[in-house]
């Protein structure tokens, strides 16, 4: 743990003045880019700290950690590493696999199943890397009792059964995505035509049904009971929170905890869930489960936050410039639910839906003029400091290749954050 | 056993005309020709183009008089498990009903569907259960036995449940119309909510499978009903999407006929079979009773579309064919009349076209050939049950008893 520590501390300090991601800068809101940290870099925080005063406080205590350094190691962590890097080789395997995994007899089946796993549709494979990565940084060393070939062969058995879980969950991942697609009547999909609309409902909802049932399958072959039990409860955690956006009345639409709830059950589950399998998979107690459980859910609550964000503002600073495609279908996500709590008369804007787009450029407005979006950054921000201090808490490790992944989870939340698209 | 008490129910029956009259295993049109000898299994005295590949012809039963009596009750197999059935239904109502108040009108559909179909999955499944229940060694207290039969038995309900919610789960995805028609016309509100309610619905039942299925720990079982819903899919596709040339192939129907309508069951089956602790090799014998009965049921179903409740050809409601589905009997009667292949080309939006068809198929074998295939499947799922491990239990008997008599209804139903 000193060395960890050490690096993320070393990571802090060499880049106060940098506008590279890992850049300290880039955890401030975006409207107050102006105002210096004005702090002694004696004192920098290990969690990113902003400096506006929000009506929210983070309500854990990380402020006080002080962290030590050791002089030796900063070579070893002055290197910035590439999350997604790491792992390419091993998702290029993964997704041969995916693959093969979704073939069927039937070809268009095949072609439906196989649409967005096909090379150039995958996606940024966002869910599998933090899977290996995760995988990666809970390895443990093997007991020197054990003879080497056996302890190789046991490793290896263990990273393809944690490889298979990657690929589980991006298959229910894309089930969820075909099916969501029909519900909303999506054209297009990772930049290319959405399947419905290029095959047909039905045949997208079939696919769908397809991919979910080869991911079970998947899943049994891996005959661990708890983990069956995991994604199981993932599925109906999207399938609810899928029914909770749709079905929401007005006082519940109104309301941030069932927001958060629902954006849980929607993106956070999956990811969280199978982190948690990943660990038991990696033979670590139920304790170490449970921080790779929270890791995964405060990643998955602070991407769908940024998300939030990006849909009113886009690639600019500016608001209005991103697709706003959450509130021309009536979503109404944490930055109009924050402005609210500013500008009660927000909600009869609200009542009145979205389909017209003056009221549309009504509720820009306020927003603007609310703190909806800083706001909404704080909270994300908040959630990815929890994911840090979750790597924190795992077991402490000697062994380099750990170090690498945790340090590659822990800047995986900055890119989380400092995303523009 | 069991042999004797199905000879029995051959040789106590050949003058009625209950449902569980040799007679009706007869094609129809061929009623009043005589049987001259009763076979072990049920025998058709007209000469098909395919015979029957298994050798039970040469099988002799024995008669074990003291037990005629326990065989000569005609047993109502829905009636034996109907308390069960209750219990199932109940619980699957609470599941769906409670949690998602906007998909009220899903769960209607799926009760009023289940109500209609005799609850006929579950049904099989219980008696299944039944049949191959095993006697707790002595050695076992009474008190542990019992809390673990009941722990068994709640498990194989389960089974059921998961069974029922997977078959409307994939109704509710199958009616999801093509959505390039839906988007071009203007859909009331209704009419958009209904596609989303169904496969929100849908969704939301196979999750609900899921997470059940889970529940049982038991990974094979898992594996076996996920399989299912892989086949269930595949079937909807095949028939969806078939080209010309495989739109004219048996080979073709019966493997969608196997993934759309028996994969379901035999695989159930076999899953009900693992859990009550038998043999692989048991469990293959329950699968293939499934997968037989399904079969059959499925060949009865496409006579019925076309003959009705009669016994003439196009009493039916004739869905099939206007549907451009080809069914068995089509494709029998294509074998013998060529030309038909090019009525079928045309396909059946012109009720010419299917006047046409039907034609044929009142000149061909084409019903009779597949009620007989139907009939061979029947026969097949009798075999399986005869194949059980054999029991002293007169509870046993009378639930294989009944899984036989079901299949006698797959044949003779009407409706």
């Amino acid at each position: 743990m000193q060395m960890f520590r050490w690096g993320f501390r070393s990571l802090c300090r060499s880049r106060t003045a940098g506008s590279g991601v890992y850049s300290f800068n880039g955890f401030l809101p975006v409207a107050s880019r102006g105002a210096h940290l004005g702090r002694k870099p004696a004192e920098v925080p290990s969690k990113v700290q902003d400096f506006r005063e929000y009506h929210f406080q983070s309500s854990r205590g990380v402020h006080d950690i002080r962290y030590q350094i050791d002089q030796d190691r900063k070579s070893a962590a002055e290197e910035s590493v590439d999350p997604f890097a790491l792992v390419s080789d091993e998702l290029s395997i993964i997704g041969n696999r995916l693959r093969s995994m979704v073939v069927s007899e039937v070809p268009k089946l095949a072609s439906a199943a196989e649409y967005f796993f096909k090379i150039g549709a995958e996606g940024k494979r966002f869910r599998p890397t933090v899977l290996l990565l995760m995988a990666s940084a809970l390895s443990m060393p093997t007991p020197e009792s054990v003879a080497a070939e056996v302890a190789s062969s046991f490793e290896k058995n263990m990273r393809t059964r944690q490889q298979c879980i990657a690929e589980i969950t991006e298959m229910i991942h894309v089930a969820s995505l075909l099916h969501d697609d029909v519900l909303d009547d999506a054209d297009t999909r990772r930049g290319i035509g959405s399947l419905n609309f290029v095959m047909g409902n039905k045949l997208s909802v079939l696919a769908g049904d397809f991919l979910l049932s080869r991911a079970c399958v998947a899943l049994a072959s891996l005959k661990n009971t708890e983990v069956v039990s995991l994604l199981a409860t993932v599925v109906e955690h999207l399938v609810t929170g899928e029914t909770m956006q749709m079905s929401a009345n007005a006082e519940q639409r109104h309301s941030m905890e069932y927001y958060m709830l629902k954006t849980y059950y929607k993106t956070a589950s999956l990811i969280s869930n199978s982190c948690k399998a990943i660990a038991l998979l990696a033979g670590q107690t139920t304790e170490v489960a449970m921080h790779a459980y929270n890791y995964g859910r405060n990643l998955g609550l602070a991407f769908q936050l940024i998300d939030d964000v990006l849909d009113f503002t886009g690639t600019t600073t500016s608001l209005g410039k991103g697709s706003l495609s959450d509130i021309r279908h009536g979503i109404i996500t944490a930055p109009i639910l924050f402005a609210k709590e500013e500008f009660p008369e927000l909600q009869s804007i609200i009542d009145k839906g979205f389909s017209n787009p003056a009221n549309v450029e009504a509720a820009l407005d306020y927003l603007g003029k609310s703190k909806g979006i800083e706001r909404t950054r704080a909270l994300a921000v908040e959630h990815a400091n929890s994911a840090i201090e979750a790597i924190n808490a795992l077991p402490k490790s000697d062994d380099e290749a750990v170090i690498t992944s945790r340090r590659a989870l822990v800047d995986l939340t900055h890119k989380v954050i400092n995303r523009t698209k």
